[in-house]
């Protein structure tokens, strides 16, 4: 199979690497199709591979007894498995699953750290990457801390909005209900004002972004602060 | 198996509904009450919404499949009615 030009690649992160970078890593990409709700990272099992989305959202979750919470959220800016992975881990307890289905590309984790452990620059520029998801973590405590559901939501869907092509989201009440650990009807109340005040068109199954501007401006600094780290640490995603 | 629609009313008015499409399967219909006051306990005890001032000016109404109204239940309900045999010092 020819090898993957990195002028074809979608992936922020092996975009913004060095040619001579993203040669080491090149050779053991290998493009995949994720299929909704299926786990990239499994909690507490070794990270056999890791994943760099070409398209599509991962979410991280913390989950006990049945109830989970989603604390990150992974796109084409970033890699799936970078936090235990690049930190010296084989294992984590949050699962990262497919909440859009999409393209990526995996590489073996012995590969990966093969490839890291050949360049200074290769590591430093992933461990750069973990510095603004662990950033985007924290404002996700601050925005559940801090903010009532409107701008939780709206802080939510900036975030997959960055993440995919167009402004149209797929998903289902249920499913936002369980990301941000509310009740459907809240989610459904939420929804209703944000859309009456003509920030967003609410569908069945989709969510159409209509006023990306007007979203920010509810979201009281929990949106654009592991965005801006993104572009102070790494570049313009 | 039935699915009832949990629609909250938050204000008066065509715009102070909030239709629930989704739905949620309910074993028998004496259940949905039950349900109704079990979500709006989890809404007032961990849910805060900017554009709801006070939750017990809320109420679920209910319709089923056919979207015939079912019960109504007012976020109120989940205090239980005081009695005349309330306990010593008992307002």
């Amino acid at each position: 199979m020819a090898q993957i030009q990195q002028s074809d690649i979608r992936n922020i992160l092996l975009r913004k690497l060095s040619p001579q970078d993203f040669a080491l890593l090149a050779p053991h990409l290998e493009p995949i199709s994720t299929q909704l709700r299926e786990d990239m990272v499994t909690a507490n099992r070794p990270v056999a591979e890791c994943y760099f989305p070409e398209s599509g959202i991962t979410s991280v979750v913390a989950s006990h007894d049945g109830r989970e919470i989603e604390i990150g959220l992974i796109g084409r800016e970033g890699m799936v498995g970078a936090v235990p992975v690049l930190l010296g881990n084989d294992r984590t307890p949050h699962t990262s699953f497919t909440q859009m289905a999409g393209e990526s590309l995996g590489i073996a984790t012995p590969a990966l750290l093969d490839a890291v452990g050949r360049s200074e620059s290769l590591r430093l520029l992933l461990l750069r990457y973990v510095q603004t998801h662990v950033t985007q973590v924290g404002q996700t405590a601050f925005a559940q801390g801090a903010l009532g559901l409107e701008s939780r939501l709206a802080r939510w869907l900036l975030m997959c909005h960055d993440r995919v092509d167009g402004d149209e989201i797929l998903l289902t009440h249920e499913f936002l209900s369980t990301m941000l650990g509310v009740q459907r009807a809240g989610v459904t109340l939420a929804l209703q004002n944000l859309e009456g005040a003509g920030r967003i068109r609410s569908r069945r199954k989709r969510i159409q972004i209509l006023d990306r501007e007007r979203l920010h401006a509810l979201t009281n600094g929990a949106y654009g602060v592991p965005e801006a780290e993104y572009e102070r640490l790494i570049g313009k995603a | 198996m039935a699915r009832y629609f949990f629609n909250i009313r938050h204000k008066p008015g065509p715009d102070g509904v909030a239709d629930d499409i989704d739905g949620d399967e309910i074993a028998d219909i004496g259940q949905v009450r039950e349900h109704a006051l079990g979500v709006a306990r989890d809404l007032i005890a961990r849910t805060r919404l900017d554009s709801i001032a006070n939750w017990f000016d809320c109420a679920f109404e209910i319709t089923d499949e056919q979207g015939h109204p079912v019960m109504t239940v007012p976020f109120t309900d989940i205090v239980p009615d005081e009695k005349d045999d309330a306990p010593v010092g008992a307002e």
